[in-house]
């Protein structure tokens, strides 16, 4: 299908679902996990409303809405975060939607002298002196970077020479400031990233990252915040999706991400 | 069960956060007390600076300016072998920015406070400025520098943007206690927090408290 006519279709969709919302001022605001930052600049002009867009580890955010935040609707990188929130009576059970399946990859600077690693047996050299994950402890792609690390046997070996983000956008900051040779992040944001190459880790790897977006039970437009999520999950909203990467309900992974364009 | 290594290594990245402050500090404090000259505005507002300014522009700076790829950081590698950022090095670098503008800006109101007459007339009498500053100065001085020096240790203890910035969050070796606290509540573990937030808020209570009485104390308290 043509981007064009998917945008105007998930416009259309939004309108449908929303009605008279078009003249409500008041925004949208969306809790999203930090890999989401370069495609939800893109979803969010699937809906007719303005929306605020707060970014951060899925772990924060969760905390947050937990203590009754003023989020709308929470995109969390991870299921479970998803699941708790609903199970606390902080989500709505059935807005629930899985909107995608993240990856990680093996990102390092385009500018760096050294070679890019080409297998994750590549990151054992002395080279690699600091790699940079988001923190395993309650950002999503950090439990999937630690996990690949493990099951592939390299991570008691890496361990001493890990670093961790505050989330998965701060841990890909780590590596474009050149402070760490490389970082294991989101497809997602290493789509967006200039000046950079990465390198998809095998996703037998690691437990699935299964994206899950719920409404909070505060959420102020319920109407509107139902008719965003069907706007993600429509052909214009899907299309975004699957260029940054994500891999859809029922898909494959657009083959062309497997590796930067460009590198040789 | 509250894990202490962070509490522990906090206290150790802040005395020799501090202890760093203090000897950088305080001959700033003195130069600032006692000389006029060119740019002393300017130096003052520089030391005082991170006071003001919001950690994550701090922690850019520090990022920009001691990372692995600026000057400082390459020349730092070179010397030492390893880098700045996500070392304990970073860290006693947080703790030495968040210290010294406590250090610096006490002390000096403390060292103008003292009568210049009586190191007029210690001059007179033959005495040099090194025994001035130790027998004279400093001493009477005394309390406000120790204040700032309390207030530099609550603040450098309770770092936390800087120190996310720069350390890299590694447990046991750059995860200091206010990030351990925020990595224990992001990950549901309350109870492990407890601890640490209970011993960050005496420890910072204790510090106010001596501040208040011994440091500073009151006109009226003086008498006693």
């Amino acid at each position: 299908m043509h981007p064009c006519r998917d945008l105007l279709v998930g416009m259309l969709l939004c309108v449908l679902h929303s009605g008279s919302l078009l003249n409500t001022a008041e925004p949208l605001i969306i809790a999203a996990a930090s890999d989401l930052g370069p495609a939800m600049d893109e979803l969010k002009w699937l809906h007719p409303q303005p929306i605020t867009v707060v970014l951060g580890s899925t772990g924060l955010l969760a905390r947050q809405i937990a203590q009754v935040a003023p989020f709308d609707l929470f995109f969390a990188a991870n299921r479970s975060f998803a699941d708790d929130l609903v199970r606390n009576g902080h989500g709505v059970a059935d807005s629930a939607v899985l909107y995608g399946r993240g990856r990680i990859v093996v990102w390092t600077r385009a500018a760096a002298p050294a070679p890019a690693p080409v297998t994750l047996t590549d990151l054992l050299a002395d080279r690699f002196v600091h790699i940079a994950i988001a923190n395993p402890e309650h950002a999503p792609y950090g439990q999937a970077a630690k996990e690949a690390l493990q099951n592939g046997g390299w991570w008691d070996r890496l361990e001493p020479r890990m670093v961790y983000g505050e989330n998965v956008s701060q841990t890909l900051q780590l590596a474009q400031s050149g402070n760490a040779d490389v970082a294991i992040v989101a497809l997602s944001l290493a789509v967006a990233a200039p000046g950079g190459r990465w390198m998809l880790i095998d996703d037998a790897l690691h437990a699935p990252i299964d994206q899950v977006a719920v409404m909070t039970t505060q959420a102020r437009d319920p109407i509107a915040s139902r008719a965003f999520l069907a706007a993600v999950a429509s052909p214009a909203g899907r299309t975004i999706m699957r260029r940054y990467g994500f891999v859809l309900p029922g898909e494959a992974l657009d083959s062309t991400l497997l590796r930067t364009p460009d590198a040789p | 069960m509250t894990d202490w290594s962070a509490f522990w290594l906090s206290i150790q990245v802040t005395f020799c956060g501090l202890a760093i402050a203090v000897a950088v500090g305080l001959p700033l404090a003195v130069l600032l007390a006692l000389h006029r000259f060119p740019g002393r505005n300017l130096l003052e507002v520089l030391v005082t600076a991170p006071l003001v300014l919001p950690p994550t522009v701090l922690g850019y700076y520090v990022l920009v300016s001691v990372g692995r790829s600026s000057a400082i950081g390459r020349f730092w590698e070179s010397l030492t072998g390893g880098p700045i950022v996500f070392s304990m090095t970073g860290c006693v670098l947080a703790a030495t920015i968040a210290a010294l503008p406590f250090v610096v800006k006490n002390s000096r109101s403390a060292l103008e406070a003292v009568d210049p007459g009586l190191m007029e007339a210690a001059a007179n009498l033959g005495a040099g400025f090194p025994r001035r500053l130790w027998t004279i100065l400093l001493p009477l001085a005394r309390r406000g520098i120790i204040g700032g020096c309390m207030l530099g240790f609550a603040k450098a203890l309770g770092d936390f943007g800087v120190t996310l910035m720069v350390a890299g969050n590694i447990p046991g070796r750059t995860q200091t206690a206010p990030l351990a606290i925020y990595d224990h509540l992001l990950s549901g573990r309350d109870a492990q927090a407890q601890g640490l937030v209970l011993a960050l808020t005496g420890l910072g209570i204790l510090v106010l408290w001596l501040v208040n009485t011994w440091a500073n104390p009151r006109p009226t308290d003086r008498r006693s």
